[in-house]
């Protein structure tokens, strides 16, 4: 089963390499990654997606909470969250093709970021869902290439994921 | 954080407060201008680290420098002893024997590199282990990384994978706040392995020196302020007793976790107090004195066949700091089949990890079992286990340790057997790995904790000596054998010129074999006898003329059984570092034995352990995991 955990780490020098290391050394996949500063700069926040049974995945949580600099982990399978994720799409967009990428994209409410002879690039954000629809509808038109940002994710409501001392919920992790 | 809410003033630490602890003025050194060298000492002294293990090179030297200087400024007494040893491995190995034996950090400094590299082994031994050691390794300027300069290696790399915390400090101003944190990692929790990788130019930067403060790693000290605050409920506590309440047969299964958490004393009691039982693991030895009534010593793979039956017979396992390594499990689904399980750890990811328990708790085996046993006797927990002791005692007069006594070669178990006379479980033994290891661990009495000092998780042939230097180092005073065989010792044979170099009083017993006798053992059960790499009867090493060329004033060999005794007593008896051989049965197997990968039922007791007959089946092929 498909699991997005959030990990906020102290930002400091080789933590990303501990945990991806951690995964690697298990042979653990991630599916995808992405990290970046949170409010407080002295903090990054790491969200990933792996696959594994709940037995894996605790062992996951339990390992990474083991890490020096991981400051707390969140898997979000089961409680209320939204996720996104943004997805940049180079698509075949000649005379003949133009109008039906136009209208995908409207549907889809992307943006069009980039506007040439033979192709145009695509912005598009969305859930797993989402995405997956936009891609399926393109790839008759022809698809060049993709990239993808990974998953990013929240609690819905008034749920905040931070440190114990930010949160207060006074509950460790 | 515990400490900083019972005393605003005491100085941040991970550890749980305590009463004695109170809050220091400045640090007389502090604002001091001085090298990051320089400060690199003044935190070990700091630390209480009177001895360092290491061995120079460039990347390192200023740090090298700064222990002659701080050496040569200081008084005797309060001297950074240096110790350098054949190779950074054996460094790494005398720190561990260091910090195993008297649950200190112990430290050792080696150059970049090559120094860096070979110190991998006994950073990933300590960390599987979980022995407290900091290592500092110099790295090439930071103008240098990355360009395959002269003995680089990406220590922080490959040191990410082996060790509990790994630091690379690029920022000339964060070396105090990291050597002082790497302590309070090593130490804290389930302790382990730290690195701090320090580029040349880094220490040699002048900084003003602080005398506190540590780096951040807020999720950590929260992890740890937990463990020393959470209280096992009222509830947790009852259902623990009813579990025991509804058992007529428990036993305590323990683990290292109890020796790291200085709980043999909490352990003794709760065994004691409700007469249980008790196996220890490999690394648990120790924890609970062999020769008490309630031990049956170490079960497992090679574990006495008498606590192995009575893992088999038990109908509730109580795991204190123990793993349920696969050396101790052997087939999961058939360990302890009888047993409900509780589990007691300091590390929440052992929980559940490779079985399923029925009661578990998360706290260090001291704080754990403390509390255990006040609620059991709030409560009035009584219960009757003397059918069960009657019992156990039954498995232990049936089916005691026994070996070949008809044999022409003297027998390993023998010499071990006659050297537990002499030592009565006072003295300090390590080991190498294979045969005598686990020979070693059946024959040899231990009365105390941190007494036995082997390499378990990992392994390491080689860990012996280096061990035994770290561990006499340690406890000056001491009696410390190092049980070695010939397989194991020559993987660090240059530490014996260590030991007559600073005149270190280790005890060296090879039990010499010729092979790789556990190897053997293996190919003999497994591998129709082909002793593929693991026979030594060819090699011409004269073990005795090597450490007399080493300065060895006690070196002699022993080939009659009726000499073994004497030769033992003053060998035991001699004032200053001394090598015994012995000359063994390069035959011999190690019983009782659970193949790998197989259930208890499956234990094959040899010829001399008397079985209890309903599963000595002959050895097959291992399934699966090796």
């Amino acid at each position: 089963m498909r699991h997005t955990i959030s990990v906020l780490v102290e930002n400091e020098f080789g933590v990303l390499s501990r945990v991806t290391q951690l995964f690697s050394a298990r042979g653990y996949n991630i599916e995808s990654l992405t990290v970046a500063e949170t409010l407080d700069s002295s903090i990054s926040r790491i969200t990933l997606v792996t696959r594994g049974d709940d037995r894996v995945v605790e062992q996951i949580e339990k390992q990474l909470n083991k890490l020096i600099p991981v400051i707390r982990v969140v898997d979000f399978g089961g409680s209320p969250h939204v996720e996104r994720e943004m997805v940049l799409i180079k698509v075949r967009a000649d005379a003949q093709t133009r109008p039906e990428v136009m209208n995908i994209v409207n549907i889809f409410r992307g943006k069009v970021i980039d506007a040439g002879k033979e192709t145009f690039i695509i912005e598009i954000t969305g859930d797993e869902g989402k995405i997956r629809a936009i891609l399926e509808l393109f790839e008759p038109l022809g698809i060049k290439e993709i990239v993808r940002t990974g998953k990013v994710a929240l609690h819905r409501g008034t749920r905040v994921f931070g440190p114990l001392a930010q949160e207060g919920d006074g509950k460790a992790a | 954080m515990a400490s900083a809410e019972s005393n605003p003033k005491a100085p941040r630490t991970l550890r749980a407060a305590t009463a004695s602890e109170t809050a220091p003025g400045p640090h007389p050194m502090a604002g001091k201008e001085m090298s990051n060298a320089d400060i690199i000492l003044q935190v070990l002294a700091d630390e209480g680290v009177d001895t360092v293990f290491g061995y120079s090179g460039g990347a390192i030297l200023p740090t090298y420098d700064a222990i002659f200087r701080f050496n040569e400024s200081h008084a005797k007494e309060e001297e950074v002893r240096l110790i350098v040893p054949a190779t950074e491995q054996g460094a790494g190995f005398m720190a561990a024997g260091y910090a195993r034996s008297s649950g200190r950090v112990g430290v050792f400094i080696v150059t970049s590199g090559p120094g860096a590299t070979n110190a991998v082994t006994p950073i990933r031994d300590c960390q599987a282990d979980s022995t407290p050691v900091v290592l500092i390794t110099g790295q090439v300027p930071r103008v240098a990384m990355g360009t395959d300069a002269f003995q680089e290696a990406p220590v922080f790399n490959i040191m990410a994978g082996c060790a509990k915390q790994i630091y690379l400090v690029t920022d000339e101003t964060k070396v105090e706040q990291t050597i002082r944190s790497a302590f309070e990692i090593a130490r804290s929790g389930r302790p382990g392995p730290v690195v701090v990788d320090i580029p040349r130019d880094v220490q040699l930067a002048q900084q003003p020196f602080v005398g506190e403060g540590l780096l951040p790693m807020r999720g950590y000290e929260e992890r740890q302020a937990a463990l020393h605050s959470t209280k096992m409920s009222d509830a947790q506590a009852q259902d623990f007793y009813e579990l025991l309440g509804s058992s007529s047969r428990p036993l305590l299964y323990v683990g290292g976790g109890v020796i790291n958490a200085e709980a043999a004393v909490e352990l003794t009691a709760f065994a004691r107090h409700f007469k249980i039982p008790v196996v220890t693991t490999l690394l648990g030895i120790g924890a609970f004195d062999t020769t008490d009534p309630l031990s049956l010593r170490m079960l497992g793979m090679h574990g006495t066949a008498f606590a192995n039956y009575a893992v088999e017979d038990c109908d509730f396992l109580i795991a204190v700091g123990s793993r349920f390594d696969d050396r101790v499990a052997g087939k999961v689904k058939e360990f302890a089949p009888n047993a409900k399980i509780a589990h007691l750890d300091v590390d929440a990811s052992e929980i559940g990890k490779v079985k399923f328990v029925d009661w578990s708790h998360i706290a260090d085996a001291k704080r754990g079992l403390a509390q255990l046993l006040k609620a059991g006797k709030e409560m009035g927990f009584k219960r009757d286990f003397e059918a069960w002791q009657k019992h156990v005692d039954g498995l232990r007069r049936g089916h005691p340790m026994n070996w070949n006594r008809e044999s022409s070669y003297i027998q390993a178990e023998y010499v071990l057997a006659q050297l537990n006379e002499i030592t009565k479980g006072e003295a300090f033994v390590s080991t190498g790995v294979g045969q005598h290891q686990m020979w070693a661990a059946q024959y040899i009495d231990f009365k105390r904790p941190r007494t036995w000092l082997t390499s378990g998780s990992m392994g390491t042939m080689g860990f012996g000596l280096p061990a035994a230097i770290g561990a006499q180092l340690a406890n000056p005073d001491a009696l410390v054998i190092d049980v070695d065989g010939d397989g194991s010792i020559r993987m660090n044979l240059g530490e014996l010129e260590t030991l007559t170099t600073y005149d270190i009083p280790v005890k060296v017993l090879l039990l010499n074999n010729q092979g790789d006798g556990m190897v053997r053992q293996w190919q003999d059960l497994f591998y129709a006898n082909r002793y593929s790499g693991s026979d030594k009867t060819l090699h011409k090493k004269d073990f005795v003329k090597a450490v007399e060329a080493d300065g060895f004033q006690f070196a002699r060999r022993v080939t009659a059984a009726d000499d073994v005794r004497r030769q033992l007593e003053e060998f035991v008896r001699f004032s200053g570092p001394a090598f015994l051989e012995v000359m063994v049965d390069p035959h011999e197997h190690v019983y009782p034995m659970i193949g790998p990968g197989a259930g208890y039922r499956e234990m094959i007791t040899g010829d001399f352990i008397p079985s209890r007959g309903d599963a000595n089946t002959k050895a097959e092929t291992p399934e699966g995991y090796f």
